[in-house]
């Protein structure tokens, strides 16, 4: 029973441990065998494979035990060092529109209809341009999180895009989340937080997905006047019309922009909390921060400052005021204030280390971790060191204590058979199902990061149905390879049981659990579905 | 609209609606027991829609000209402007329908139904994650409580013979007011079977000494308990009691649904949630010990283009009336033990903003259908939509507490005294009765 005994031996030990470990349960359960300070030399690479490289591979452990583990996260931290040329020959080859500017992605995937009205074939190739660009977008993240040597990119990767979530599915992102996930998330995940933070305010698909590409100025009361005086009348004057069609402030993105992406949410004894106030005024700074679009063939698409629908009173949030004259570098400048703000340290180091070490992580660690992040301006590796290092990230109570996530579940399945991908259709569909599809969170929150949100009695059926499909050879685009099955014993029941296990579980034969496992899988196992049962187990729902 | 009626409401001014305290709610007896047991324990259905639904085009105060004033994109025209596909079904000469929800009209009149004004969180955040939060925990502003307020109610009332099927959503992932230590079931489609069959020895499912086993090496005294006191840990035994849950739930929610015997009386549409509904009309209806489901309706932020009398806005709206409508044709007379409920995290800027839209808001509205609910007329107080009146000045207030509506359903439906239970943290309901459900 790992997880009790350990935090059980840990308490027995040192009493201290107690207070801090209260994500356990059975605490109170007897104390027995001997105390387990540290894990085992097997264990760390586990679960340095585990958490920082989205699972083991096929028949490697990628140099993590030869090089000692932390000189692995040293190169991981560094993930421009690593030769990588096979996953970027195949993303260049199989997903043209991540390589592409947004306006050639326009280009190619919504080509204009030659024919007015359009044919059916005209229309049924755009539908099928757009589905491919999904697809392709899917279908990359999907492929390096399992097929890249950059583990830990990988890693952050899949942090950060829901950090900074936007739903192509609204609107015109579907045409700019590519770009978005190259020159946000990719860009800039191991340098400046505020740079990511900046990046992020200023790209099309985050400035249409919350809104802010439709917030402007708002009316003063003497225009208000004067459109309630012409109201219902049949002749307006022209100026005042065109107040008519003026639209007004949008707050969604100011909101989300301290709530979700920087301070957290306002807390109650209002340390480094906003106001109502404060997001009104932010989102009146950032008027005029809008997506530009292609118009002729002088503009293409980017970000631009609207400068006639930008709001040029006074403003004042958390504290910092801007003239009229501040324009645009106004939001700048307080958008990189933002992102070194003090709250934001502390609330950014607290979802990096429960995404890293634990769903409910120790104080003391977010505190150190945000004393780093304040010190080094918001330098991301620096951070993600500080988390690796530290004595928290090894402590046995954070070992295997956490329950994989839908998608790191599909892609560390993928990576410890071996598979073959050729087609993303069906982890896509699987992904879907499981309740996280790809950059498809509707909500600006992304997904929830706590354990508690996958644990649903019914969702854990659709993890079993993608384990015995994936083995069977039955998820469309994916084949688990000869290689895989090829070594296994043949007419020797146990000896095969135990090559997979060896070969799929952290813990091999004899880990907890195996005893339910063995039974399960019968006298006389068949391969494929002895694998999938394995890949469906609780031990394998854990990290 | 005519002007007199509108100058009596300017005089007027405010609205009292619900005549509230239509007698204290008394611990009464829960419908269906000590019945003959001919039918199943009394239903809820919770209909969260999610992203802060816009109350004021619901609920239309058409008799209001300041409504006209503030939405002059969206606005729905009153009874006699436009046509009758576009304009608002008064109710009575002050509110009315949204011109899509002819079928919920259609039940108010035939007393089954019941909207209640200005309803919501008087907690002032306007984040959709913390309303969504803190209503699906009834719980506002109290971070210490991590369950969802349907499994807190569960919980406390659970009993042995619980039913397997006792709360139900029908959507791959729980809403978080379902979420907690009572085992509530996700509901994943078809073609799942045979993967829930092929694990059942794994999750100790076909073997009661596995099951046994399980449970006691995962320090758990009992099924369904597998979390610290938060609820939000995560473990080996945790993850077995979940698969082990969802397999026997999972078959004998299979065994009901494919019953030939259970025939679909209403004419749903053909939705996602139409489709929702009628499953969960189909375990009603088959006795399966359903007492709460729970469906989440995503998509009701509206920042821009909502439409008035048509768009987005009307075509969700119109969705949930036509599904309701079809849910309790179905029920035929089990509709008397069964209540759908509707809430969203808050409401919507009275004013619309500059994109044919409304920003996040502070009061909100509720539906109630069924047998058990008053229906027929308003609930809530109406203050009416001056400046003034208007929360912050820009949206309307929360009169009526989200919490004292949940109460009165408990305790009507169910007869469980929220208040005795301690139920919400730091808040006691049930001395403001709505009389919003029958005694």
């Amino acid at each position: 029973m790992r997880f009790q005994s350990v935090t059980d031996k840990r308490g027995a030990a040192c009493g201290w441990v107690l207070a801090i470990s209260v994500v356990f349960w059975g605490l109170s359960a007897s104390c027995v065998g001997e105390p387990a300070e540290t894990l085992t030399g097997e264990q760390r690479v586990s679960h340095v494979l585990d958490r920082l490289a989205l699972g083991a591979s096929l028949g490697g452990v990628e140099g993590v035990d030869e090089a000692g583990w932390e000189a692995w996260v040293r190169g991981q931290l560094e993930p421009g060092g690593i030769e990588n040329g096979a996953c970027d020959a195949y993303v260049q080859e199989h997903f043209p529109s991540l390589m592409m500017t947004m306006d050639q992605v326009w280009a190619a995937y919504d080509p204009p209809y030659e024919n007015d009205p359009p044919t059916r074939e005209e229309i049924d190739r755009r539908d099928r341009l757009r589905y491919e660009l999904s697809q392709e977008l899917v279908g990359s993240v999907i492929y390096r999180a399992v097929f890249s040597e950059r583990r830990f990119e990988e890693v952050m990767a899949e942090f950060w895009r829901n950090h900074f979530n936007v739903d192509h599915n609204k609107d015109e992102v579907r045409f700019l989340a590519a770009h978005y996930e190259q020159t946000v998330i990719r860009r800039h995940q191991f340098g400046k937080f505020s740079d990511m933070l900046l990046a992020s305010a200023r790209h099309p698909a985050m400035l249409i997905y919350l809104d802010n590409d439709v917030s402007q100025k708002p009316l003063t009361d003497r225009e208000k006047r004067m459109l309630v005086r012409y109201e219902g009348r049949k002749y307006q004057p022209r100026s005042v019309s065109a107040l008519g069609r003026q639209r007004g402030l949008n707050e969604n993105y100011a909101r989300e922009l301290m709530e979700l992406h920087t301070l957290g949410v306002a807390n109650e004894n209002r340390k480094g909390g906003y106001s109502q106030r404060d997001v009104t005024e932010l989102a009146r700074l950032l008027t005029g921060w809008t997506a530009g679009r292609p118009r002729g063939e002088t503009v293409g698409y980017g970000f631009r400052f609207r400068k006639e629908v930008h709001d040029d009173n006074r403003k004042r949030v958390l504290g910092m005021s801007f003239d009229g004259r501040a324009g645009e570098a106004g939001g700048v400048r307080f958008i990189h204030a933002l992102g070194e703000h003090e709250q934001t340290a502390r609330f950014i180091s607290l979802k990096l280390c429960r995404y890293l070490v634990n769903d409910d992580p120790p104080g003391e660690l977010v505190d150190e971790v945000a004393e780093v992040f304040e010190q080094t301006g918001g330098d991301l590796t620096k951070v993600y060191e500080a988390i690796l290092f530290s004595d928290a990230f090894m402590d046995p109570v954070n070992y295997r204590a956490k329950f994989r996530t839908p998608f790191e579940f599909v892609v560390a399945s993928l990576r410890v058979t071996g598979a073959k991908v050729t087609g993303f259709g069906g982890t896509r569909e699987a992904l879907r199902k499981m309740g996280q599809p790809v950059y498809g969170c509707v909500d600006p929150t992304g997904y929830d990061d706590a354990a508690e949100a996958w644990l649903d009695p019914g969702v854990l059926v659709y993890r079993w149905d993608f384990a015995l499909r994936l083995t069977r050879g039955a998820v469309p685009g994916v084949r688990v390879p000869g290689a895989f099955w090829g070594g296994l014993p043949k007419g020797d029941p146990a000896g095969l049981k135990r090559a997979l296990a060896e070969g799929l579980l952290a813990e091999g034969v004899g880990g907890e659990g195996w005893d339910g496992l063995d039974r399960a899988l019968g006298e006389k196992p068949e391969a494929k579905r002895a694998a999938g049962l394995m890949l469906g187990s609780p031990m394998f729902q854990e990290q | 609209m005519g002007t007199t009626r509108r100058q009596f409401m300017k005089r007027t001014g405010t609205l009292a609606l619900g005549a509230a305290g239509l007698g204290a709610l008394g611990t009464r007896a829960v419908f269906g027991a000590g019945d003959g047991g001919t039918v199943g324990k009394p239903t809820l259905v919770v209909l969260y829609l999610r992203g802060g639904s816009d109350p004021l085009n619901a609920l239309i105060p058409y008799g209001e000209r300041t409504y006209y004033n503030m939405r002059p994109t969206i606005a729905v025209p009153g009874p006699g402007e436009g046509n009758k596909r576009n304009q608002v079904i008064a109710l009575n000469d002050y509110f009315g329908f949204h011109p899509s929800m002819a079928g919920l009209a259609r039940l108010y009149k035939k007393g089954l139904m019941a909207p209640i004004v200005n309803a919501g969180s008087t907690h002032p955040t306007r984040s959709h994650f913390d309303a969504q939060d803190f209503m699906e925990r009834a719980a506002p502003g109290v971070k210490s409580v991590t369950e969802g307020w349907l499994n807190r109610f569960l919980y406390m009332t659970k009993g042995g013979d619980d039913s397997d099927l006792r709360a139900v959503s029908f959507q791959p992932v729980l809403p978080r007011s379902l979420r907690g230590q009572y085992p509530a079931l996700a509901v994943p489609d078809e073609n799942t079977q045979k993967a829930a069959g092929a694990f059942a020895g794994l999750y100790g499912c076909d073997d009661a000494k596995a099951t046994a086993k399980a449970q006691a090496s995962s320090g758990q005294d009992k099924p369904g308990v597998g979390g610290d006191e938060s609820g939000r840990a995560t473990g080996r035994g945790r993850i077995i009691d979940a698969g082990a849950q969802g397999i026997v739930r999972l078959g004998r929610l299979n065994e009901v649904l494919s019953s030939e015997k259970l025939v679909s009386g209403g004419d749903y549409p053909k939705t996602q949630l139409g489709g929702q509904f009628r499953d969960i009309a189909k375990l009603i209806k088959a006795g399966a010990g359903l007492e709460v489901a729970a469906i989440d309706y995503n998509g009701w932020d509206h920042h821009a283009m909502q439409g008035a009398s048509y768009g987005v806005f009307s075509e969700m709206m119109g969705n949930v009336s036509d599904t309701i409508e079809a849910f309790v044709e179905d029920l035929g007379p089990m509709i008397d033990r069964t209540v759908v409920l509707t809430m969203s995290e808050f409401g919507r800027t009275a004013r619309e903003n500059g994109n044919s839209g409304s920003d996040h808001g502070h009061g909100g509205y509720m539906l109630a259908v069924g047998g058990p609910i008053n229906g027929g007329r308003f609930y809530g107080k109406w203050t009416g939509l001056s400046s003034r009146s208007l929360y912050e000045g820009r949206d309307l207030p929360v009169h009526t507490d989200f919490r004292d509506v949940f109460a009165e359903i408990l305790s009507g439906l169910y007869g469980f005294q929220a208040d005795e239970h301690q139920f919400f943290p730091e808040y006691d309901a049930n001395d403001k009765p709505i009389g919003l459900v029958k005694v």
